[in-house]
């Protein structure tokens, strides 16, 4: 069954410009796609019309088989839980007090939460590793630590789509891994889908299982990760020239400059690889 | 593991603050140039006029003041706390979206029209009050909402325009005005708690408590809405009508209050920043304790301008800007650690 389905999509801020053109996928349900491209290419736009955030220009973006527009803001809460990128907020909420706003659609009228709601935090808190700070403020956590605080609030949703934007920009090496071994272990658990818009081709290579490549002039072109990602491919969406190795089954892209010393050379470089 | 604001929790908060409210309430009620004894209140009014003298003055001077006192300080905290929230701003107050202008310049044409007739057994003052600052808390939402995306910047900003318009007008307005006419609205735009018909004091208690029952019901909204516009809309609230609905209560509330009261500034500002400092940004628990707080904080202060010059009176808007600032500035040094944007 398709979680989401994009049809004949097309999206500009001003009549005259268009960003998406008449763009068409479907993500099966318990999927994980990555979104990529150059900047200004649309990733953000595109998440932000699949959480009915932006109205599309042309075509239609249906959720669990409804168009988006006729399921209500919190009905559509209910389905779809976003991570944009992580920031402190004006106020000092808690760790505990930001995951539990994810409860705010199945909230009564006074929005104390039940004993449903509470499980749902904690095992989101816990399952992100976030519970032992749950009392801090966001204000005093690391940038890494705050993302997964956002990825607790996502999980707390409990609803089966998950939408990111960029979730891993400015953590470090560790942080990046941790966060999606975090998704994919969503992903394969709870069976949920999962959309990320990432910069990251290495990241998607590793764990997504489709990637939508997003051109600045408007192309894309999706399909399976292992398929889709290619020297030539990356080349031309981005314009860089990369260096391909392969660890076992896995791709890995290595952009290289002006001052690259080699260029453009594939090699397996698995048997040079020792694990201990 | 995780603590989660309980029904139970939060009505024992309530309940503790209020017992103290009415400790306070009582005691300031008691307080003033005439000494009254609790004892003889308690006996009640005596067969005839005058008979009770202390229980005439409880009765129907100092708990009706105290009582008014304690409405607009409660109206005010909540307005500031709500205002805060949509404007995701921490320095915003009710008197920031041009209610003060508003409400001045409505108050300017009722003296210099030399309004004469009766509302509900009281002054017209407040009807012109009231008026002048919804209409005002209206042409700042249409012009924020007419001039820009980013609806909490343009809000600010119309606001600021609007009130820096209507400031130059009430100036206008005194320059030409009579002496005598000037004096009567000075004290009003000083904040003035003076008494009023028994009639008006409950109405506008049900308006007030109404308005802050409604307001609790945006508190969870009101958590999610701070965060900003996307978040709030993915969270599953509908930032447009919240936002819509809750400014126009607060603005509402705010109204009562200053047609009540004149301009009480720092009320909405240092009340809360102060529960917030004390018991955490929760919107929940922050609207009804910052309620309450505002409340004993208006009388206290209340009191203190009724006996500081006694026999004269002070307006009460010189004590609470006088307290507020000093007062802000201690709870300003001694939770700054915990609060991320003062850093």
């Amino acid at each position: 069954m398709n979680a989401l389905e994009v049809e004949n999509l097309s999206f500009g801020y001003t009549p005259e410009n268009t960003i998406l053109k008449d763009i068409s996928f479907e993500v099966i349900q318990g999927r994980f796609l990555a979104i990529a491209g150059p900047n200004g290419a649309g990733k953000t736009t595109l998440l932000n019309l699949l959480c009915g955030l932006l109205r599309p220009k042309a075509g239609s973006i249906k959720i669990d088989a409804a168009p988006v527009e006729s399921y209500s803001v919190k009905r559509l809460a209910q389905k779809v839980a976003v991570v944009r990128q992580e920031f402190v907020p004006v106020f000092d909420f808690t760790v505990a007090q930001m995951v539990s706003m994810a409860r705010t659609p199945y909230l009564d009228t006074f929005g104390f939460e039940d004993k449903t709601d509470i499980q749902m935090v904690n095992e989101a808190l816990e399952a992100t590793d976030t519970a032992r700070f749950a009392l801090r403020t966001l204000g005093s956590l690391s940038g890494g630590e705050r993302q997964r605080v956002f990825i607790a609030r996502a999980l707390a949703a409990n609803s089966p789509i998950l939408l990111l934007d960029e979730p891993t920009s400015f953590l470090d090496l560790k942080h990046q891994v941790g966060i999606y071994d975090l998704l994919k272990t969503a992903q394969l658990k709870k069976d949920k889908t999962i959309v990320a818009v990432t910069h990251d081709i290495n990241l998607a290579a590793q764990y997504c299982d489709e990637i939508l490549l997003l051109s600045a002039d408007g192309n894309y072109q999706i399909g399976e990760t292992k398929d889709v990602l290619s020297p030539e491919q990356i080349e031309k969406v981005f314009g860089v020239r990369t260096f391909v190795g392969r660890l076992g089954q896995e791709k890995f892209f290595i952009p290289l400059g002006k001052f690259a010393k080699d260029s453009g050379k594939t090699a397996d470089i698995s048997h040079n690889i020792q694990y201990k | 593991m995780a603590e989660f604001l309980t029904v139970k929790e939060l009505a024992v908060k309530i309940s503790i603050c209020l017992a103290v409210l009415v400790v306070v309430m009582c005691l300031c009620a008691i307080v003033g140039t005439q000494n009254i004894s609790m004892r003889r209140v308690f006996d009640g009014p005596g067969q005839k006029a005058g008979e009770n003298i202390d229980y005439e003055i409880f009765i129907g001077f100092r708990l009706p003041r105290v009582i008014l006192a304690a409405l607009v300080g409660a109206a005010l905290a909540c307005s500031g706390v709500v205002l805060q929230a949509i404007l995701r701003n921490p320095l915003a107050d009710p008197y920031i979206l041009g209610i003060s202008s508003g409400a001045g310049l409505g108050v300017m044409v009722a003296v210099l029209s030399g309004v004469t007739w009766n509302f509900l057994g009281g002054s017209p003052i407040g009807i012109f009050a009231f008026a002048g600052a919804l209409i005002t808390v209206w042409l700042v939402w249409y012009i924020g909402h007419f001039t820009g995306k980013s609806q909490v910047t343009s809000l600010l900003l119309a606001g600021v325009v609007v009130n820096a318009f209507f400031s130059a007008v009430i100036m206008f307005l005194t320059s030409i005005a009579k002496s005598e006419q000037v004096h009567s609205t000075i004290f009003w735009l000083m904040g003035n708690i003076t008494d009023k018909s028994l009639l008006v004091l409950w109405v506008s208690a049900g308006c007030i408590l109404t308005g802050i029952i409604v307001l609790f019901a945006f508190c969870h909204r009101l958590n999610v809405l701070a965060l900003g516009r996307e978040e709030a809309q993915s969270l599953g609230v509908d930032v447009a009508r919240t936002r819509i609905a809750a400014f126009a209560c607060a603005a509402f509330v705010t109204a009562i209050a200053v047609s009540l009261s004149g301009l009480i500034g720092f009320v909405g500002l240092i009340i809360p920043h102060g529960v917030r400092l004390a018991f955490g940004p929760d919107h929940r628990q922050l609207l009804p304790i910052s309620a309450i707080i505002g409340a004993g904080f208006l009388v206290i202060a209340d009191t203190i301008a009724r006996i500081i010059v006694a026999p004269a009176q002070l307006p009460v808007g010189v004590i609470t800007a006088i307290a507020g600032g000093p007062f802000f500035l201690i709870l300003l040094a001694k939770y700054s650690r915990r609060v991320s944007w003062l850093k």
